[in-house]
């Protein structure tokens, strides 16, 4: 019986079994795979592995390693030798476990599987996503290329007789050790001495001569794997890695939830001054999309902040869908409708929008400024501004801030922590450090540590958009942290008034009206000039009004001055008056007017005095001209300025529609939540389904194939190209009843038999058209290319995946290959050519 | 503390809540290390500034002990960054420090080798160091302390001067124990100015500030007791000179023999000299002809009065007097010209400082009234200003005729009490000086006119005094109970201090000072009064807005 393969092994994986790895790997249900044999092919692509990998922590691939090195390529290792492999130079007691448990977790992800049930070795293709020197080993020596029948003189030598030279390195010139200790943990690559006078010459060449350092080319040597383990003792690893420990600097949780709640007020009042500024003048877009650098400037002016921040707001604005792109040419940036809630909404509330829309948001801020690879400036809300690693990425990080609580962390923290979790993707710390800042400027952490705020927010499921509960917690936790309001205004006689505290709204409205702040914080230093006082006029305030508003928000009288400033604002306010008309009346005889604005006949125009010779009129110039020539007097034209135009100031606002709008939002809208139970019943629903479709025994071809072409895997859509012969040579293999068409059913088991060193039938179309037949042993699926053994002729053959037609197992009649050759699979990354002469 | 008098705000100023029960305390606990901005009614307004971090290191406090205060005093969570921005500020003075090395004499030492490396990478400290002693260590030329303790503030890490001072010429001088023109009663030094003199010599050279009246010439005279030793000071003009030499030989054992005076007129030196910024600052074919002045003698101490006056080619002359103890006199250190980090780095820290009120409420200085007259201009006057040249608005706002019949009013209000009228435009002044009988003292009056003059005023012989901006630094008038503005040079605050400063004087009888200001309406004259009124309001001193039709009956009540 020949050893069961890793589709056999996934097809004997309990129900249970499939729907965890299926939740833990959703690639792999997304779409629905047709049976469980693609379902295992899947699995071994090199896309699926990668994305399993990187979701890793250190480790867990330290552990994936140990079997990859250990249980790579036909051969298998036990669970006790991979904890001996891993143990750290004094195991502590947990080690063992520790493994144990890890090894457990990379059979769910089907990552490592059991042929027998003990023994563990790695899934097909995972020794593909390995490192060039996994573990920091040297390829193994005996290549399948080139089988070490008869070993040379000054050869390699076996790795039986590896402890013998070892023991004979007591004789050794001296420096041997020490280049040994220095390729003994990788990288197990060596210069060679340039000059022959080198101290290092001697011992390099003695260990060469006994076969313990070989010659990887002309400049280099290479430590083999076999040498580089008994060095090491047996072990691959010096134990696991830890997680790293957060820094022990606390901040206190009052400072933490203070700060926290300064940023969140301050984000609001800047998103809230960027939608008032642009409610009056929004700013043209650029043509190619985006704010321009000079509106940003006087943005950030406005806002008394830095551009960095100001383009951070604008963006945070725009992630809400409080600001868009109104649609017109020239586009220009406007406030949404939903702009007019969310100005009505409480401070809290209004924190809560712009931060639930922050987390999901795949739009990256911290771009604005930098040059892309053109070296074109990049702006505010350009579209292009989307990285769409960006919302799991900061979910990540408040993840890690979560899990080091009132410690303030940097980005080299982070990244560390990061490292650990997931060691296969790495962001740069540039990125973490801007996501950071943000977190910081929203107010989602305080003084560098995660802020209650912050918390609720990391509650939402990863990669989400949180829900209206979600929000509103949001809203409620930043409530219960802001400092209770103070609806008292100091007012003083050099025209200044402080707020000691936070302004209540009415307050906060009154003097946002009526004065000029001075300084902000945890109160609020405002200064009444006759501008502003002016301003709060405008308003529709009468002086009187003013100062009685002014007079109930302070427990001690009005100042004098303050009192004398705004009476005489209020004397000098409309003194100047502007109205709107639209055609004027002049007349040199005020007794001739009288007559005109009371006739009951030209009320319709709308007209009344407005000084003892003129009048003006609502009417349209046309309008009163008919009019008045209709009553018998002769009216006289006057030249084309007389006319006002009544502007409204406000612009209309616009809707969120079309894509250019939304993928402002969300420029990669994430999927909404779906509670875990929910999901899992899904999965149980889809395994059942592949049970259905796979018979116990052996794959049949699958009619469905098509359906699965979505895999991210190479050659797919030439294999769908190809369509006709590829079904016509589907029956044909058909008939042989042990093969696939199903391309990646048929990469799934070249994978398999690369990695068992098996031989397998390979239904290709060659070069000129003409469809083959040839028994190959495969070596390595790669990049879209196979690269085989062909057996018949004794050459390595490379055919492009598109070109493969079928793939058909060979009838178990014996062993597929010589024992000596299973074992092996060629080097990840040969960086030397077997037949290179060894060192003379 | 939850309930604390303080707020801290993240833009580094503090608000001190007055009627706290807890404020006294806390302005005693903050004023070593922020600046005093404002201080209207019920919210003072502190900042803190860099050097005034670094003021408040030299006089010996940490870190620790700023952020304590900041924490105690505290109503909310102090702002973390403000927290560690105090921190990092105040790490800086004093990294590096002037000493004198036995061997190589006077050398820069660094406790931070990475702040000396930096500070000797700069392209300007190029030419000021010399060769390196060892690794914490880096001769200075001894002619350039000066220019080199200006160089590392400008870099942001202060150097502490430890190097010391030449003990100068020894030349006794003694406080007299009584007032010889007050028929020869006992007098000493007010608690204060104790404290100030004591302040100084202990820091070695710095500043003192105290506000106008409050005897800054009297904390110079215990400075040079202390001292023993020849003394120059340096003062704004000749007038002041005169005062400085009337009041050292009151306050002091010095006799006329041994005060010189070095100004336009006479060329003096003597153990104590007084010179005038002017004659120092005079040059002849570009060169500065009386720069020998500043070795002529090997001074002890050197004094300069109103340093927020200081004349740069002063600062300049300053820089190479750095091995002499200097002491700095002045009402406020804001400059306008916003010079202050020299003063710091060259004369020295601030030493002491008590505001205005304190003093006020200890009886020093005499509370004062002050009252805006707001004049409407008549029609005609109101055309003209309209369609004037916008350089010539000023002046026509501020000469306008009807203030000649406010300030005539005014006058008469307070008949017999010594009275000044403050002026910029000299034909303004001429006719008021007709319009209410009294003598004008301008740039172009002479010194001993205005000597005697002034000995009138101060001996009530004559009651009224018209005085153009030459009066704003320096005169002594005890007993000016009433100033009265009319025009000023474009809102200076300074001038306003000044100003008001000659009505501050204490009185013998307590009575209020009275400080009016006649502007008229919706000018430019208006702007600049507020301006100026802005800082009166900050000092604390109510002031109210009365429209001059109303003049009569709204001063009825406050005049006493």
């Amino acid at each position: 019986m020949r050893m069961a393969t890793f589709s056999d092994w996934v097809r004997a994986r309990s129900d249970e079994q499939l729907v965890a790895l299926l939740d833990h790997r959703p690639d792999l249900a997304s779409p629905s795979p047709a049976t469980l044999l693609s379902l295992a092919a899947r699995a071994t692509s090199r896309a699926s592995l990668h994305r399993a990998a990187s979701t890793l922590d250190a480790a867990h691939l330290v552990v994936l390693e140990s079997v990859a090195v250990l249980g790579g390529a036909g051969t298998t290792v036990t669970a006790d030798r991979l904890v001996e492999a891993t143990a750290p130079d004094d195991p502590a007691p947990g080690h063992a476990a520790d493994v144990l448990a890890v090894l457990a977790d990379l059979e769910s992800l089907a990552l490592v599987w059991s042929p027998d049930g003990t023994a563990l070795r790695v899934a097909p293709g995972v020794d593909e996503i390995q490192d060039a020197y996994p573990a920091g080993l040297g390829p193994p020596d005996r290549s399948p290329e080139r089988p070490a029948t008869a070993p040379q003189e000054d050869g390699p030598v076996d790795a039986d007789d590896v402890e013998d030279v070892l023991g004979a390195l007591d004789d050794a010139p001296p420096g041997a050790r020490s280049i040994l200790a220095a390729l003994m943990w990788g990288p197990p690559v060596g210069r060679v001495p340039s000059t022959a006078g080198s101290p290092t010459a001697v011992p390099t060449r003695w260990l060469v001569r006994h076969g313990l350092v070989r010659h990887a080319d002309a400049q280099h040597i290479l430590l083999p794997r076999h040498v580089g383990l008994a060095l090491r003792g047996g072990r691959t690893h010096r134990g696991l890695p830890r997680p790293p420990e957060p820094p022990a600097e606390q901040r206190a949780r009052p400072t933490v939830d203070a700060e926290a709640v300064r940023s969140a007020q301050e984000v609001v009042r800047f998103v809230t001054e960027v939608l008032l500024d642009w409610q009056e003048v929004p700013p043209h877009a650029l043509k190619a999309g985006g704010l321009g650098v000079r509106e940003l400037r006087r943005l950030a002016q406005r806002l008394e902040t830095d551009q960095t921040t100001t383009a951070f707001v604008v963006e945070l604005a725009a992630m809400a869908g409080l600001v868009a792109d109104d649609g017109d040419d020239p586009a220009s940036y406007s406030p949404t409708l939903d702009a007019d809630d969310w100005l009505e909404a409480d401070v809290a509330q209004r924190w809560a929008a712009l931060a639930s829309a922050w987390l999901p948001s795949a739009r990256a801020p911290w771009l604005v400024g930098s040059r892309d690879d053109k070296g074109v400036l990049r702006n505010a809300l350009d579209p292009e501004l989307h990285r769409s690693w960006a919302p799991r990425l900061r979910g990540e990080v408040l993840g890690v801030l979560r899990s080091a609580p009132l410690a303030p962390l940097s980005a080299h923290d982070v990244l560390a922590v990061l490292r650990w979790r997931t060691p296969r993707s790495v962001p740069p710390v540039e990125t973490l450090a801007a996501i950071l800042h943000e977190a910081h400027l929203l107010g989602l952490t305080g003084a560098g540590a995660l802020a209650p705020t912050g918390d609720v927010l990391a509650d939402v499921p990863a990669q989400t958009v949180p829900d209206a509960g979600a929000v509103t917690a949001l809203g409620e936790r930043l409530d219960a942290l802001l400092p209770e309001a103070v609806d008292d205004l100091l007012l003083q006689g050099d025209l200044t008034g402080v707020v000691p505290g936070r302004p209540s709204p009415t307050l906060e409205a009154l003097v946002a009206e009526s004065a000029d702040v001075e300084s902000r914080g945890a109160a609020l230093t405002v200064r009444f000039s006759p501008a502003s006082v002016t301003r709060a006029l405008d308003a529709g305030r009468t002086g009187e009004e003013l100062l009685a508003e002014l007079a109930a928000h302070s427990p001690t009288p009005v100042p004098q001055p303050l009192e004398y400033l705004v009476r005489d604002a209020a004397r000098r306010h409309g003194q100047v008056r502007v109205g709107a008309a639209a055609s004027y009346v002049r007349v040199e005889d005020p007794a001739l007017l009288a007559g005109i604005v009371d006739d009951p006949r030209l009320h319709a125009l709308g007209m009344f005095r407005v000084a003892p010779t003129v009048l003006v009129a609502a009417a349209p110039i046309g309008q009163v001209l008919a009019a008045l020539r209709e009553r018998g007097v002769a009216p006289a034209m006057e030249g084309p300025d007389g006319q006002i135009v009544h502007a409204d100031r406000r612009t209309p606002r616009v809707r969120v529609t079309g894509r250019r709008a939304r993928r402002l939002v969300h420029a990669a809208r994430p999927v909404a939540a779906v509670p875990p139970e929910v999901r899992r019943e899904r999965l149980a629903g889809l395994v059942a389904d592949l049970r259905r479709s796979t018979p116990p025994d052996r794959p049949v071809p699958d009619p469905g194939a098509e359906d699965v072409g979505g895999t991210p895997d190479q050659g797919t859509a030439a294999d769908r190209s190809t369509g006709p012969r590829a079904g016509r040579s589907g029956d044909h293999v058909g008939a042989h009843g042990a093969g696939t068409t199903e391309p990646v059913v048929a990469l799934g088991m070249l994978r398999e038999a690369a990695a068992d060193g098996r031989e397998v039938w390979l239904e290709m179309v060659g070069a000129h058209g003409v469809p083959q037949r040839r028994r190959v042993r495969p070596l390595r699926v790669d990049a879209g290319r196979l690269r085989a053994v062909d057996v018949a002729r004794e050459s390595e053959l490379t055919v492009a995946v598109h070109r493969i037609v079928a793939v058909e197992h060979i009838a178990p009649e014996g062993p597929a290959a010589p024992p000596e050759v299973s074992g092996s699979v060629p080097p990840a990354d040969p960086p030397h050519d077997p037949k290179e002469p060894p060192h003379a | 503390m939850p309930d604390g008098p303080l707020i801290v705000q993240s833009d580094k100023s503090l608000l001190l809540e007055v009627g706290h029960p807890q404020a006294d305390a806390a302005r005693r606990a903050i004023a070593p290390f922020a600046e005093l901005e404002r201080a209207p009614e019920h919210m003072h307004t502190y900042r803190l500034t860099p050097l005034g971090l670094w003021n408040a290191r030299a006089a010996g406090h940490d870190a620790e002990q700023v952020v304590n205060v900041l924490l105690d005093y505290s109503r909310y969570t102090v702002p973390h960054a403000l927290l560690v921005d105090v921190a990092e500020t105040m790490s800086r003075y004093g990294r590096l420090q002037l000493a004198q090395h036995p061997v190589h004499g006077l050398v820069l030492q660094a406790t931070d080798r990475a702040v000396l490396a930096e500070v000797m990478k700069s392209r300007r400290t190029a030419g000021l160091l010399g060769d390196r002693v060892d690794d914490d260590t880096v001769v200075v030329h001894p002619s350039e302390r000066g220019h080199l303790k200006q160089v590392l503030l400008k870099l942001g890490w202060p150097a502490e001067d430890l190097a010391g001072y030449v003990d100068g010429e020894k030349h006794a001088i003694d406080l007299s124990p009584t007032d010889p023109s007050k028929g020869g009663t006992p007098w000493e030094m007010r608690p204060y100015q104790q404290h100030a003199v004591d302040g100084f010599w202990h820091g070695g050279s710095g500043v003192v500030v105290l506000p106008c009246g409050a005897g800054k010439t009297i904390v110079g005279a215990g400075a040079m007791a202390r001292s023993g030793t020849t003394t120059l000071i340096l003062v704004t003009n000749t007038v002041s000179a005169r005062q400085w030499r009337d009041e050292l030989l009151r306050r002091t054992t010095l006799t006329d023999d041994e005060i010189g005076e070095y100004s336009g007129a006479r060329k003096d030196v003597r153990p104590v000299t007084i010179a005038t910024y002017q004659v120092l600052t005079t040059k002849r074919k570009g060169v500065y002809t009386h720069l020998e002045l500043l070795d002529a003698r090997d001074w002890g101490l050197v004094v300069y009065d109103e340093v927020h006056l200081l004349p740069a080619p002063i600062f300049r002359m300053t820089a190479d007097l750095q091995a002499r103890r200097r002491l700095g006199l002045t009402a406020t250190l804001v400059r306008e010209d916003g010079r202050e980090d020299e003063v710091f780095s060259l004369i020295g820290p601030k030493r002491y400082d008590a505001p205005w009120k304190d003093i006020e409420a200890q009886g020093y200085i005499a509370p004062a009234d002050c009252v805006e007259v707001r004049l409407t201009l008549p029609e005609r006057d109101r055309m003209l200003y309209a369609t004037a040249e916008p350089e010539d608005k000023y002046r026509l706002a501020a000469c306008a005729p009807g203030k000649n019949r406010i300030v005539e009013q005014l006058v008469a209000r307070h008949e017999g009490d010594p009275t000044l009228v403050i002026g910029q435009y000299l034909d303004q002044l001429e006719e008021l000086g007709e319009h209410i009988g009294a003598p004008v003292i301008t740039g172009a009056t002479t010194v001993k006119e205005r000597q005697r003059l002034f000995d009138a005023f101060r001996t009530g012989e004559i009651t009224k005094l018209v005085v153009s901006k030459v009066a704003n630094f320096s005169i002594d008038l005890p007993e000016a109970s009433v100033a009265i503005q009319v025009s000023g040079s474009f809102g200076s605050r300074q001038e306003e201090a000044q100003r008001l400063g000659r009505v501050m004087r204490p009185k013998a009888d307590g009575r209020t000072a009275h400080f009016y200001a006649v502007v008229s309406r919706d000018t430019v004259d208006q702007d600049f009064a507020a301006h100026r009124q802005r800082f009166l309001a900050e000092q604390g001193y109510a002031y109210r807005i009365i429209d001059a039709e109303d003049l009569d009956q709204a001063t009825e009540d406050h005049v006493d």
